[in-house]
């Protein structure tokens, strides 16, 4: 038996590593883009599946990689069903504005029950060294903490926003659990209040920036076309450029808005979680590469009319796989999976019809 | 039948996590047998009919699981079994061969772009008379309804004007024919939408105020205008354009999956853009319709020139022809571009 350890128990401390290359997957993703236009969205079920496989089984901790087990025909019940669900609401709330209404009430109320469905069914197929993860919420608690929470905090205009995201946060981690064994979480309310504000005050403050530059760029314009005879000439100009400038500010601003808050909240949420006797994690996110790391991707994207989607996919799963670190304890190598004892692996046996992730991605 | 295989890899029971480096022999007769490296104690046995290889992915070992979700997986990611199916490893050499990776980038926009501009509205034109009349009546009654409350006033036009507007409706259903109780006229002042018409899918058609008043010198550009608004009608646009937009989110949605983040946000102006492509087109269908009809009711296409005309010159009249960025982002075709078409002789 391999790793047989029987001192103390001492951690193994690895970096999660990531080996999936770009141009491999660029042919996976072009190849089933193809496909899946051919067949008319059919064989997005095996591409999902296909480019689920690749980016788990490149992902390993302590040289064990993940692996993803849901089938394509799972997936192809889900998507089938969620493109009806979808039709029909978008048929019927064109109908009417009153129906509209109405079904976006129903919606409301529906939702927690989609969020769970999906968690479950994503983590269960989801297993690391033959163990599963799982996922033990319920509606209830989703309606709560997905719908309620939020909604209330509307009401104070958005202040405990801060406080319903991390109530959020550890709703989801704490019932996750793997191989029978609960994440453990106790993340501070001050985090989230912190890293609210610095991603509203990196906002404000490049609003400034903006602002400024805006003024002088206005200032050197209106010398420039001031003098000319055609006016109309550089108002021209002006209404395209100024769309595309807002565009370019509010991306900016959002992806820097974003970058501090995620930076931040993940690398408190690493921290602050365990999983007992079996691992523990570290996140090391860095505002500024991260940032660098979106607006580049989306670049990139934008300058390749699409093409560089697998690689801005591959960098963007390297990256986060760089900055964590995982201790892995020798817990980890009794772990056992009572629930997928007891089950045939082939998945031959009928599964329930709700047995799915209804989603369209 | 293939040969005996050894393969040397990593084994782990059924819902365990020990992990054991063993090595598994495929006899020629398709049974398998594990045994621990170093132990040489038999880890497990299986007949073909209780394994199955897992999915042939590049880059990644293909393993091997038994039905009690045991699994086994080659140390070499390259190894790919001699027993597996022709079939299972296609997926595989199409991502990873040069020819059909060149064949997929040049053909998938193709494809693509074939399929939303011109198989979807094909699809969307047939479907569209399957949709019943009761679903248009009520789209249209709803609509109204809800405009009523919010954006329209009721009408402040003098008697002769209003008149003289329901002389031409009435003149036009007539002559062209039209079932009389499809269609009905509403005047409104509306702020909302200025100088303006619009037309419900369920026939009926409302023109506000500042837009006879626009027109009242010239009844022939208010008929035009009517005509416009009775085409909308009579091509069912409102059901083909939700019909197609229905269409081409579910394409993008389902073909793309969920690009994080980044991407989201290129699809999302994408299918918006697209939208407005497939209003632009329907309103020169619209035109056409109003262009071909004044003809045929012995007047001139002049006169839907004009009527766009003084909406052109109310709007403000720019004289700068719409930038190139803007054209795609609106939901009428350029002013100019349809008085054009409205004046070729």
């Amino acid at each position: 038996m391999e790793n047989n350890i029987t001192t103390p128990p001492q951690p193994q401390v690895d970096k999660v590593a990531f080996s999936g290359k770009a141009g491999e997957f660029f042919g996976i993703w072009i190849v089933n883009l193809l496909l899946s236009i051919v067949t008319l969205g059919i064989y997005s079920a095996w591409a999902k599946v296909r480019t689920n496989q690749y980016f788990y089984g490149h992902t390993r901790i302590d040289q064990q990689p993940f692996r993803y087990l849901a089938t394509p025909l799972q997936i192809l019940k889900g998507r089938i069903i969620a493109v009806i669900i979808f039709a029909l609401f978008f048929v019927l709330s064109s109908l009417s504005p009153v129906f509209a209404l109405l079904l976006a009430l129903a919606f409301m109320f529906a939702s927690p029950w989609l969020i769970v469905q999906s968690l479950k069914f994503n983590l269960r197929m989801t297993s690391y060294r033959n163990v599963r993860f799982a996922f033990h919420g319920d509606y209830l608690g989703a309606l709560k903490y997905f719908v309620l929470l939020p909604l209330l905090s509307v009401f104070t205009l958005y202040l405990a926003m801060p406080w319903a995201l991390k109530k959020i946060d550890h709703y989801l981690c704490s019932n996750i659990s793997f191989g029978g064994k609960k994440l453990q979480i106790n993340t501070d309310t001050s985090s989230y209040y912190i890293a609210a504000l610095l991603a509203v005050a990196a906002m404000i403050g490049l609003g400034f920036v903006v602002a400024i530059a805006a003024f002088i760029i206005g200032m050197i314009s209106a010398a420039t076309f001031g003098s000319g005879f055609d006016g109309d000439a550089g108002l021209g100009t002006l209404a395209v450029l100024l769309p595309v400038a807002m565009f370019a500010v509010y991306f900016v601003g959002f992806a820097l808005s974003g970058a501090v808050y995620q930076s931040l909240i993940r690398n408190h949420l690493f921290e602050r979680t365990e999983l007992p006797g079996v691992a523990k994690f570290k996140s090391e996110m860095q505002v500024m590469p991260f940032m660098w790391l979106i607006l580049t991707n989306l670049l990139a994207i934008i300058i390749t009319l699409g093409l560089a989607y697998p690689w801005a996919k591959i960098r963007k799963a390297a990256y986060m796989a760089s900055v964590t670190t995982v201790a892995v304890y020798p817990g980890i190598n009794s772990l056992v999976d009572e629930a997928q004892q007891n089950s045939n692996a082939f998945g031959e046996e009928a599964a329930g019809l709700f047995d799915v992730d209804v989603s369209l991605a | 039948m293939h040969s005996s295989v050894t393969v040397r890899g990593q084994f782990q029971h059924s819902g365990s996590s020990s992990l054991y480096a063993a090595e598994l022999v495929l006899g020629a007769d398709g049974q398998l047998s594990v045994r621990c490296h170093s132990s040489g104690e038999q880890l497990a046995q299986a007949a073909p009919a209780d394994y199955r290889f897992g999915t042939v992915i590049p880059g990644l070992p293909v393993e091997l699981r038994l039905r009690d979700g045991a699994v086994f997986v080659p140390d070499d990611s390259r190894y790919r079994w001699p027993q597996l199916s022709k079939g299972a490893g296609m997926a595989e050499r199409l991502e990873s061969h040069k020819m059909s990776i060149l064949a997929a980038i040049v053909l998938s926009p193709l494809l693509l772009w074939w399929i939303i501009v011109d198989l979807m509205p094909m699809l969307a034109g047939a479907a569209v008379p399957w949709v019943p009349d009761s679903v248009k009546q009520q789209m249209g009654r709803q609509t109204f309804y809800s405009l009523q409350q919010t954006a329209l006033a009721p009408t402040e036009l003098p008697a002769a004007e209003q008149a003289m507007v329901r002389y031409h409706w009435q003149m036009t259903l007539q002559q062209l024919q039209l079932e009389q109780q499809q269609y009905r006229l509403h005047l409104f002042k509306s702020d909302f939408f200025g100088a303006n018409a619009f037309a419900l899918p369920d026939g009926t058609v409302v023109m506000t105020d500042q837009l006879v008043s626009l027109l009242k010198d010239n009844p022939d550009a208010i008929l035009a205008v009517l005509l416009h608004e009775i085409g909308h009608v009579e091509g069912q646009h409102s059901v083909r354009l939700i019909a197609q937009s229905l269409g081409a989110t579910l394409v993008i949605g389902i073909v793309f999956g969920n690009p994080e983040g980044v991407a989201d946000l290129l699809l999302g102006s994408g299918s918006v853009l697209l939208q407005n492509a497939f209003s632009r087109d329907m309103e020169r269908e619209a035109d056409q319709f109003a262009i071909a009809k004044l003809t045929a009711l012995g007047k001139s296409p002049q006169a839907f020139a004009d009527a766009m005309s003084a909406l052109l010159a109310s709007h403000g009249g720019d004289n700068e022809q719409t930038s190139a960025l803007l054209k795609y982002l609106s939901t009428h075709p350029d002013t100019r571009e349809r008085i054009e078409q409205a004046s070729q002789p």
